[in-house]
């Protein structure tokens, strides 16, 4: 991502505090700007969407869940890279009213690398890589 | 919470001749009363003296269909409320319902002009000694129900089969009015002769009447001196129709058909429904009490069993989000780390966050340690036995489901012991949900078997065992580490829980193999 001619701007949305500036400190190795957001509501009432390039957020939290704030984000920015953390994978299997929506989903505690290869390549978008 | 306490109060709050009636139930009795009073003297002395009324043959049959019907249904609803009080005193007054009821099939039959001009059985006086019969025999099961009740309500005399009791109590009614029926029929020459054909009453009618309203008012003065219950002001309502029944059946025209003989049938009916009426509201009051028992102790049984997955998965949570935390600072330090010219602020930067965040997952560990750590306050004496029945009692229905006989062998002199008593049943739960389990999928005979031993003279040894598939030597030793589990849904926390509050009280959770299959699973709690 170091080749990325702008820094990449990433929003992270978790109720938890410790794991969102470990999040913002993962991110920040890989050389990308990082907004803090300690609920979907802040970080739709922030009016940053619009400059974002990529999203991370916790699935369970009160008020409105991950889920949630993807549909929301989709209407706005439609194909924004999206990605979901749980720690409860056993409640993804309850059924939704509205479909799955674009996202990828990784499993807390998840691999570090494995998150910042993701977005590297959603970043890059569908077409071909850039050399 | 004294359970037993409970459903005694209960019991008793909830069953017609037992509960008081309120100041409502007391008006609204007045009020039919007095409503009664006015529609007699309207009749009697009043304005609809006059009334001309036609003959209504069908009326008859229509009329005591419906008083057979509703006394009937009187009848078994009382009968069954004997089946649960085992009171004498329902059994008579439920016979003194069927003794109505049937008495009325030679009513209907005797009646001129219904089925025969001048009835299919009987002569022309059978009719109205049917009718004087009927009106002295209900208010005396009401004075035998008044005067069986003072002897102990709460007695249960009966010790036999409830079937055997009713069904002597319907067969000694059915004889006795049998033999009403063959005197007021056969012997209807050798009665004397109160009507004068098939419509108008005889001077002699009031003579015959006089006594057998005096029954009525008997029975209103017994029940008066000693009400208690709802079903006691009801029958005196009862009695109050009966007694005007009489004479305005002869004044102000002492005639069938007349106005004053139809609202006798209307007074009839209204006798024959009040307690039939009350019956039903009780039983729909008793419904909806049943229910919202039901869905509380469905509720209650899930939140103690908050020490299987519930909480494993809450603990799995906390846990998860500092290991989170610390895996993606320990990335973001590698990868600061790692570059051609290694970052070392932010790597360090990043290390110190693990650190902080291990001892974050610490103090989880420790605050989960002092969920089940008993202190003086909540360790109280514990009534092992009576733990095992509430345990047993919450697990009925899964127990009932799956076809699992229990046995219970309780000692009865155990030495005092002390603990948490919801984490003590929270343990139990667990270990008689985990032989439910057990037990599911094996053919029968399931046996639960719960057994409380004094131990080492001080102690409690409680055991629940089971004739499920058994644990295998290979896990016996891991079955209590967390996260062991042979079940398909379950996260494994359940026995390690349990130990950890066992072991919290000072005493051990152990298993063993149960002969010829199964588990054993037993804990020791200590004084």
């Amino acid at each position: 991502m170091t080749d990325h001619p702008r820094r990449s701007l990433i929003a992270v949305v978790d109720d938890d505090r410790r794991v969102l500036e470990s999040l913002e400190i993962l991110l920040e190795s890989a050389d990308c700007d990082v907004r803090l957001f300690s609920s979907p509501t802040a970080l739709l009432e922030s009016g940053c969407l619009r400059e974002i390039d990529g999203l991370i957020s916790d699935v369970g939290m009160p008020v409105m869940d991950g889920f949630d704030l993807v549909r929301v984000v989709h209407e706005a920015r439609p194909g924004l890279p999206v990605f979901l953390v749980t720690g409860r994978p056993d409640l993804l299997n309850r059924p939704r009213r509205d479909g799955p929506g674009h996202y990828r989903l990784f499993k807390k505690p998840f691999n570090g690398q494995d998150l910042l290869t993701a977005v590297a390549d959603a970043l890059r978008g569908p077409g071909p890589p850039r050399s | 919470m004294q359970p037993t306490a409970t459903i005694v109060s209960e019991e008793q709050e909830l069953i017609l001749s037992t509960l008081a009636p309120g100041p409502a139930q007391r008006r609204l009795a007045f009020a039919v009363v007095l409503g009664m009073l006015i529609v007699f003297g309207l009749i009697t002395a009043g304005p609809l003296a006059s009334l001309r009324t036609r003959p209504i043959t069908a009326f008859v049959p229509a009329y005591a269909t419906a008083m057979f019907v509703c006394d009937s249904i009187t009848a078994i609803l009382l009968f069954a409320q004997f089946s649960i009080l085992r009171s004498r005193a329902t059994l008579v007054i439920a016979s003194g319902y069927v003794f109505s009821a049937l008495i009325l099939i030679p009513w209907i039959l005797t009646f001129p002009g219904v089925f025969a001009p001048t009835g299919l059985i009987g002569g022309l006086q059978s009719t109205s000694w049917l009718y004087f019969f009927q009106h002295a025999g209900f208010p005396l099961f009401v004075v035998g129900y008044a005067l069986s009740r003072e002897a102990g309500f709460t007695t249960r005399i009966w010790q036999g089969s409830m079937r055997a009791a009713v069904a002597l109590s319907v067969a000694w009614t059915t004889a006795l009015v049998s033999a009403v029926a063959f005197l007021c029929t056969a012997g209807e020459a050798l009665l004397p002769r109160v009507v004068l054909n098939s419509v108008h009453l005889s001077p002699l009618w009031p003579y015959a009447g006089a006594p057998v309203a005096a029954m009525s008012v008997v029975a209103l003065i017994v029940l008066w001196r000693r009400h208690r219950s709802t079903l006691d002001l009801w029958l005196m309502v009862v009695m109050c129709l009966y007694t005007c029944e009489i004479p305005l059946s002869y004044y102000p025209m002492p005639f069938r058909f007349s106005i004053g003989w139809y609202s006798v049938r209307a007074f009839g009916f209204l006798s024959s429904t009040l307690v039939l009426i009350v019956l039903l509201f009780e039983i729909k009051t008793l419904y909806a009490k049943l229910l919202g028992a039901m869905l509380a102790q469905r509720r209650e049984r899930e939140a103690r069993l908050m020490t299987g997955d519930a909480v494993a998965a809450t603990i799995a949570h906390e846990v998860n989000q500092p290991l989170t935390s610390m895996v993606a600072s320990a990335d973001a330090g590698f990868r600061f780390l790692d570059r051609s010219v290694p970052n070392l602020e932010r790597a360090k930067e990043a290390f110190q966050r693990i650190a902080e965040d291990g001892h974050r997952a610490g103090e989880v560990v420790g605050s989960i340690r002092a969920i089940f750590k008993t202190d003086a306050r909540t360790r109280t004496p514990l009534d092992v036995n009576e733990i095992i029945r509430e345990a047993l009692a919450l697990e009925r229905t899964d127990l009932r489901k799956h076809r699992i006989l229990v046995e219970a062998e309780w000692s009865a002199h155990l030495p005092e012991v002390r603990g948490d008593r919801v984490q003590v049943q929270q343990v139990l739960l667990n270990l008689i949900t985990n032989a439910i389990h057990a037990m599911a999928a094996e053919d029968e005979p399931r046996v639960l078997c719960l057994k409380s031993e004094a131990h080492q003279g001080d102690g409690v040894i409680v055991s629940v065992a089971d004739t499920g598939a058994g644990i295998s030597a290979r896990d016996l030793d891991r079955i209590f580490t967390p996260l062991f589990t042979t079940k398909s849904d379950g996260m494994g926390m359940g026995l390690s829980i349990c130990r950890a509050i066992i072991e919290a009280h000072y005493g051990r959770l152990s298993v063993a193999p149960n002969t010829p299959r199964g588990a054993i699973f037993q804990f020791t709690l200590h004084a």
